[in-house]
């Protein structure tokens, strides 16, 4: 059974549909993602899952207790740990006594507390920093209070609300894998949301992507990325070149299909889902390019081997950047080899038909 | 929707509907009594209008009102720019100095002009001596004075608002017009002055109406033919001939209304203008220019002007708490404690009055503002927009309005004004927005996620409030608390209406003072001893709130 548990859970502001009937399931000590663009229901999701919203409709529960729907559980009695987008650490308490607020409320002993809060505070890299007020602390330190207070009650669920959104680059990379590494060894069972794709892939056991309010696909990284579930998913996680084009013929027995492009020829394309494959259907033919072959001269026997002019070329040190004229439709390739070819020149271009999917 | 909630809406209402809306109806409704009968209706109104009397007196305060906006306004503006733009040395002091008629009452500024300025006034008396003049030039009493000191006291609410904007405005919106070819006064006129007209309108406003609600002031300059001013002689003196109370009554009303007209007009289109002004990314003090000597030597003389011309208030009432016969000679020659004396061994009584009704106002206030602001920026509980616009107006009701209000509506109907208690009820409802505000504008910096984290970490509503809310929202109204606290200290418009034999007030004393035969030593001691107690304050509040409590909250880098 499912640790935590949504089941069609709807919440509006006013006219505005947040979270449109979503169903999620997290096991235990899995971290969960929510990514999406802002405005995707994530956040509120989160929140739902918290208390802080109170939902519309719809079910939530944690370790099989409801917390909502029948009654509702106030979040100060849900035994959760969050960590805020701007922290959220109490400028007026030292960050011992913001670390040990929730202690204190449980009534410990006071040198349960302070063995706890010292615990807390060395698991994050903060030792010895107990007597410090926020104020005194960088952006990355009180990042680390409020991930130290969110943890050291040891709580059922850790909700993480953009966390490292504050952060600057380097220093959001390195806090990614100290989050992950924290939370693995504790077993924690944790749901993060964000809008960075690269932190979601890093970070999560499994990924639900949501747009609109809805969740378009669940599934852990690898699979979101290779098997994308619709345009979407595909456009936001990574790069991708879109070709419109028609279902021409789905030969029997086979994956592949073949789709009718505006380069005049037919492609040979995957297609995951069998509703799309269907002749007529109108598909989006998503290829990364990574995945796209470059060839100076055309090699013989392929499928999918379309001629093309260089239009721009991009050095970016580890790998070259290619954006082909392809019949006026402009493929972006990447490569991580050296190719001589300048702007203006011809390539040929294979798009391995195990790699190129038809999506709708 | 929480029934909490709800409950705290329902019990602020009740405080509104009692202590606000039923006084205020209770004046608009015996403002169209007929005199003599138990009728109602326009004859009040179609006699002040006919009259031609209560006409000049009506023109005469709008009069009064323009020219002493354009005057701030015209002095204002430089030193507004000098204050919020230019590199200057000492630029704190000097703010400090010019800002500092805001605290002071007004009636205080007037006694200390008429003991400089006057007829047998120091000024006066040294023209003469010197042979510059043999007869005394009357600098203050008539129309000029009145603009002179009012101008003296609003001049830091224009100046204030017009730096605010100078320093809000985005630099990059100026630069951008410097880079279109705009430099120095074109930029100015183009850009800058316009986008600061939000703010300015904000100050202008509080200026404007202020001759609607001093009636002391003129009373002191020998002028009665401002319509606050007639209002409180025809209600305070003729209050057995019902012909002359019932002008006073709807005179208090037509200010009311015209005062509350203005407020919602200039509201509308500050916000409109405000929307339209947005800009974001403005640094924190916005753009500073290093002056040109010249430039920095009018600046400092400009500064230098008006800051003695606001100390001269401090230290001519200085002068004549500690002298006595200060009588045509231009400096007193015998000094004596004898003024404080006389208030600390026979009128102790005026000062424990004072902070009593002042500290009882301030626990109102802070019992009222601290859940109204809460409702007003955490729930959705419905009327809670109503509620703040309620409250926002009293902002624009003349002081004397709520005085004659109370005096009518809590001496019949619901008799409290035979308490004391009214006093310190009065200051308070008169004060309400204020605090409001400041309550209101330190629950918007507070994140709401500072409370959400500490709910989730199993802390009660209850509990979070007391622990998280409260000590950050402290810091906030603190200043306001301290501002509640002076603004209440020296209030007098609304207090004389109501104040019964033992409730007198330290202004009240000072008033009273002036009142019976010119004793201005002792009034000059009483106004001395408000200024000094208020400058302490406003000490407490520079020391406090940039000291201790800097450490704790001020450093956070200004995010919360």
């Amino acid at each position: 059974m499912a640790f935590i548990k949504i089941e069609n859970l709807l919440k509006k502001f006013g006219n505005m549909v947040a979270v449109n009937h979503i169903y999620l399931e997290i096991q235990k000590g899995e971290m969960l993602t929510l990514l999406g663009p802002s405005g995707c229901g994530k956040t509120t999701t989160l929140r739902c899952i918290a208390g802080l919203e109170k939902p519309d409709d719809g079910d939530v529960l944690i370790d099989g207790q409801p917390m909502f729907s029948q009654g509702f559980v106030p979040p100060s009695q849900r035994e959760i740990g969050m960590v805020f987008q701007n922290y959220a650490v109490w400028p007026h308490l030292r960050v011992f006594d913001n670390v040990a607020y929730g202690l204190k409320i449980q009534k410990f002993p006071r040198h349960v507390i302070k063995e706890k809060v010292m615990e807390a505070l060395e698991s994050v890299g903060l030792t010895g920093l107990g007597r410090r007020y926020p104020g005194q602390l960088s952006g990355g330190q009180q990042q680390r209070v409020a991930l130290a207070r969110a943890l050291v009650r040891n709580p059922k669920v850790l909700l993480l609300d953009e966390p490292l959104s504050n952060l600057d680059a380097k220093l959001r990379e390195r806090m990614r894998f100290e989050i992950k590494s924290l939370v693995r060894r504790m077993h924690m069972t944790s749901v993060y949301v964000t809008h960075d794709q690269a932190e979601a892939m890093v970070m999560s056991d499994r990924i639900a992507v949501m747009e609109a309010g809805n969740i378009v696909q669940v599934g852990v990284p690898e699979e979101i990325y290779k098997k994308p579930a619709n345009r979407f998913v595909a456009d936001f996680i990574g790069t991708t070149n879109f070709i419109p084009g028609e279902i021409a013929e789905v030969p029997k027995g086979r994956e592949l299909v073949y789709i009718q492009t505006e380069f005049g020829e037919k492609m040979l394309c995957r297609v995951f889902d069998s509703e799309t494959a269907v002749p007529n259907q109108k598909v989006y033919i998503s290829i990364r390019p990574e995945d796209v072959e470059v060839f100076t001269k055309p090699p013989d026997g392929r499928d999918n081997l379309f001629k093309g002019i260089i239009q721009h070329r991009a050095y970016l040190g580890n790998f070259l950047n290619f954006f082909v004229n392809v019949d006026s439709t402009m493929i972006r390739v990447q490569v991580a080899y050296d190719v001589r070819q300048k702007e203006g020149e011809e390539l040929f271009l294979f798009l391995d038909p195990e790699k190129c999917i038809a999506l709708t | 929707m929480s029934r909490g909630n709800l409950l705290i809406s329902a019990i602020l209402w009740s405080v509104v509907a009692l202590f606000v809306i039923y006084p205020l109806s209770f004046l608009v409704i015996e403002s169209f009594k007929i005199a003599g009968t138990d009728r109602y209706g326009l004859q009040n109104y179609i006699d002040f209008f006919k009259d031609p009397y209560y006409l000049k007196t009506f023109g005469n305060t709008l009069l009064l009102g323009v020219l002493v906006l354009a005057t701030t306004t015209l002095v204002g503006l430089p030193l507004a720019y000098i204050l919020a733009r230019y590199r200057l040395r000492g630029k704190v002091l000097f703010t400090a100095l010019i800002l500092l008629p805001i605290v002071l009452p007004a009636y205080a500024g007037a006694f200390a002009l008429i003991v400089f300025f006057g007829k047998m006034g120091t000024v006066n008396l040294l023209l003469m001596d010197w042979g510059v003049v043999s007869k005394p030039i009357n600098f203050v009493f008539g129309l000029h004075g009145l603009v002179f000191i009012q101008s003296l006291h609003l001049l830091p609410f224009i100046v204030l608002s017009l730096s605010a904007g100078f320093t809000n405005i985005d630099p990059s919106l100026e630069e951008a017009a410097e880079v279109e070819g705009a430099g120095g006064f074109k930029r100015f006129l183009t850009v800058t002055l316009p986008l600061t007209s939000p703010n300015y309108l904000a100050g202008a406003v509080i200026v404007f109406l202020w001759p609607f609600t001093d009636w002391l002031t003129p009373l002191i300059f020998g002028q009665v033919d401002f319509l606050p001013s007639i209002s409180y002689i025809n209600i305070a003196y003729h209050f057995t001939d019902m012909h002359r109370k019932y002008m006073g009554i709807v005179s208090v009303v037509v200010s009311s209304v015209v005062c509350v007209g203005i407020f919602l007009v200039s509201k509308v289109w500050v916000e409109r203008k405000k929307y339209t002004a947005l800009s974001k990314g403005t640094t924190l003090e916005g753009r500073i220019i290093d002056p040109g000597i010249l430039t920095k030597v009018s600046a400092y003389v400009y500064m230098f002007f008006i800051a003695i011309l606001v100390l001269l208030i401090p230290v001519v009432l200085g002068l004549s708490a500690f002298s006595r016969r200060w009588v045509l000679q231009p400096f007193p020659s015998y000094w004596t404690l004898d003024n404080f004396r006389l208030i600390f061994l026979e009128t102790p009584l005026l000062l424990k009055n004072s902070f009593l009704f002042s500290g009882v106002a301030l626990f109102l206030g802070v019992a009222f503002g601290l859940p109204a602001a809460y409702l007003i920026t955490r729930t959705k509980v419905p009327g809670k927009n109503t509620l703040d616009f309620v409250i926002t107006l009293m902002l624009a009701f003349p002081g004397i309005a709520v005085g004659v209000s109370y005096l009518l509506a809590f001496w019949e109907g619901i008799p409290i004004a035979t308490h004391w208690i009214i006093m310190p009820l009065s200051l308070f409802v008169r004060r309400l927005p204020y605090f409001l505000r400041m309550a209101h504008a330190s629950y918007l910096q507070l994140d709401v996620s500072l409370e959400e984290a500490s709910e989730i970490s199993g802390a009660s509503k209850f509990r979070t409030f007391f622990n998280i809310s409260l000590p950050l929202l402290l810091k906030g109204v603190f200043v306001g608390l301290v501002m509640f606290f002076i603004m209440a200290f020296q209030e007098i418009s609304t207090a004389i209406f109501l104040y019964r034999g033992g409730w007198e007030t330290l202004p009240i004393g000072v008033y009273l003072n002036w009142h019976r035969g010119m004793e201005f030593g002792i009034a000059g001691a009483m106004a001395f001893l408000m200024i000094v107690i208020i400058f302490i304050l406003l000490l407490i509040v520079a020391r406090i709130g940039g000291g201790i409590l800097g450490a704790a909250w001020g450093s956070s880098g200004g995010r919360y």
